[in-house]
């Protein structure tokens, strides 16, 4: 009923999620021997180029091995959409979010019965950090956090009511200034950081819906600069967007969960290869084809071959804030620090 | 369910004959618009008042709800008073004035509706975009920010409902007796006198009725607004768009309530279209 309710409402409202809602899988229970497997992937959106190189690879892994074939079904929305949709019935078989917070919420809603995280990373399959998109030359010299309050810059980052990007931009940028980090912000001063928090939250022209959304408002001609994932600007350079990277001296990194959804693949019968699947991302190989596609590998071997810049002062959700439990409702829920900052900017 | 609008039915002009078959059409359509339409309808309310008007009340009275729910509705109002004076003079020149292209026109007047709204949203950044050269320029000379501000949530509802009340004047104007124009004329009336004398008294009914669908479709508008909103919340970001972010934040509670509102006002307007039509004296439509 819930799902029903749900459903309506959007489609009521002409809410549509694409392809999200519609995707389910055709075939339930399976013996070891079919021809082919198949298996749904619910992902956030800035990987997508990346999961699509690692499905070929796995793909031809598991042929090798196995001597079956195995199809995807891909969605990618914003990272909170897509945790919401996979707990209202989008029944992906493995998850791969944004944020921790994120898949808890799948777990929470009785989908993932196991502990997810699993070593070697405690669960996150590849890392990023939050960075700026500036325009060709930085024609605004934006260096760091500071330069984002000077007056009439276009800031573009995603809603945190939809994208778990934009949640990490804001804590990046609370997480230096309250690390005495950035310039004329006193360290571990709440007020001081709120200020500046507010300060930026002015310079904001548009919230998109999920961190893909905004980059590509970015590249449309949009704004100053998009406060990002480190791999979209990557991404988006590589497929010949002339925008550039400017890394702040302190940010935050960003972990990204991988699990699978035990519930929906008992349902489909696809246990093996989703686990499969999920070990797949661990390796070497496929933390490389992470790595290509912008993203920080966790393998510390692969890590030290790609050699992505330094941050001078790097930290943790868990070590600045206590961790997505803590954090997201002190800083997101309705009386968090960010929604009263945004409410008290706007209505000047 | 379907008795009393059976009886509904038996009191309009139904032929004697054939009652199975009538029975079975009956049947079928309205089991097909319950299914269709009644039942989702029903959902809704039924969950936005699952917490009672109270929790309701206290969603829909939150700074930023409130603020979203005010713009969509003043937004849509401004759109449906352009568009009534705007539609209604397009309607007039496409009924009574020869010109070459007139067809060409007329067709392009249902494009909006063809158009997915979000290609709308798109098209207008791209013209109208701070990045964009009339934008720019707009901005650099004027000082007139049009796309992530509120100008352009009002130019995207422009466009998108502009065939309603073109479409609703232009058969009215067809129809009407041109007899008493031109008496007014020979009486030696201007022709503004003439038009808001007798033309404009005609036209008041689909005038209002069109503006008040389109008023009614804009308040719930998504596709076109989620684009050129900048969703800035309290100051562009609008009723639908703020469902969105409810929804998505599984705040289910607040979603409903402000899509409760948003569908109370859409249907009062209906009703409310619907009685204007009826009440209205039938010899002015003919």
């Amino acid at each position: 009923m819930k799902i029903a309710v749900v459903r309506s409402l959007t489609a009521v409202l002409a809410l549509t999620l694409l392809a999200a809602c519609s995707g389910r899988a055709s075939t339930p229970a399976a013996g070891e021997e079919e021809a082919s497997a198949q298996l749904i992937l619910g992902a956030y959106t800035t990987p997508r180029e990346a999961y699509g190189e690692l499905i070929t690879a796995f793909a031809a892994q598991w042929k090798a091995q196995h001597g079956q074939d195995v199809t995807f079904e891909e969605s990618y929305l914003g990272s909170g959409a897509q945790s919401r949709a996979i707990v209202e019935g989008f029944e992906a078989d493995v998850a791969a979010l944004s944020l921790d917070g994120d898949i808890r919420k799948i777990a929470d809603a009785g989908l993932i019965t196991h502990d997810w995280h699993i070593p070697p990373y405690n669960g996150m399959v590849s890392t990023s950090i939050v960075a700026f998109a500036v325009r060709k030359g930085n024609p605004k010299n934006i260096q760091d956090w500071a330069d984002l309050t000077q007056p009439d810059l276009q800031i573009l980052t995603p809603d945190p009511k939809t994208s778990g990007g934009a949640q990490w931009n804001i804590l990046a940028l609370y997480g230096a200034a309250l690390r005495g980090k950035v310039e004329g912000v006193p360290a571990d001063d709440e007020a001081a950081a709120t200020g500046f928090l507010k300060a930026v939250l002015k310079n904001v022209t548009a919230f998109d819906k999920s961190a893909r959304d905004s980059i590509t408002n970015f590249e449309t001609g949009n704004g100053d600069v998009a406060i990002t994932y480190e791999n979209e600007v990557l991404v988006g350079q590589q497929a010949g967007q002339d925008y550039e990277l400017v890394i702040p001296a302190s940010t935050i990194l960003i972990e990204n969960p991988v699990a699978l959804v035990d519930v929906y693949a008992d349902e489909h019968g696809s246990r093996a290869a989703a686990e499969a699947f999920v070990e797949f991302l661990f390796t070497k190989e496929a933390q490389a084809i992470f790595a290509r596609h912008g993203l920080r590998p966790l393998d510390a071997e692969v890590s030290a071959a790609v050699q992505y810049p330094a941050v001078a002062d790097l930290f943790t959700i868990d070590e600045q804030f206590g961790g997505w439990a803590q954090a997201a409702p002190a800083y997101f829920g309705d009386a968090g620090i960010y929604t009263q900052a945004m409410i008290e900017v706007q209505s000047q | 369910m379907t008795t009393p609008l059976r009886g509904a039915v038996l009191i309009q002009d139904t032929p004697r004959r054939l009652p199975w078959g009538r029975w079975w059409i009956q049947s079928a359509a309205l089991t097909y618009v319950a299914l269709l339409l009644l039942i989702p309808l029903a959902v809704i309310f039924a969950d936005g008042l699952k917490d009672g008007l109270v929790a309701l009340w206290q969603s829909v009275s939150m700074p930023i709800a409130w603020a979203a729910l005010r713009l969509s509705l003043w937004t849509s109002a401004l759109m449906a008073a352009i568009n009534a004076v705007m539609g209604t003079m397009t309607a007039y020149v496409l009924v009574r004035y020869r010109f070459p292209g007139k067809s060409l026109l007329n067709g392009i007047v249902d494009l909006p509706l063809a158009i997915p709204t979000l290609v709308t949203g798109v098209m207008l950044v791209v013209l109208y975009g701070p990045q964009a050269l009339v934008g720019g320029w707009l901005e650099d000379q004027l000082g007139w920010r049009i796309i992530f501000a509120r100008p352009g949530i009002v130019l995207a509802l422009l466009f998108i409902n502009f065939p309603f009340v073109v479409r609703a004047v232009q058969p009215v104007l067809q129809g009407l007796n041109r007899e008493s124009e031109e008496a007014a004329a020979t009486l030696g009336a201007g022709p503004f006198t003439i038009f808001r004398r007798v033309t404009l008294p005609a036209l008041w009914l689909p005038i209002a009725s069109g503006a008040l669908l389109s008023f009614a479709r804009a308040i719930g508008e998504f596709g076109a607004i989620v684009i050129v909103s900048g969703n800035i919340p309290l100051r562009t970001q609008t009723a639908a768009i703020y469902v969105l972010g409810e929804v998505e934040s599984a705040n289910r509670q607040g979603a409903s309530a402000m899509s409760m509102v948003m569908l109370s006002l859409a249907f009062l307007l209906v009703l409310f279209v619907d009685w204007l039509r009826r009440r209205a004296p039938k010899e002015r439509l003919a």
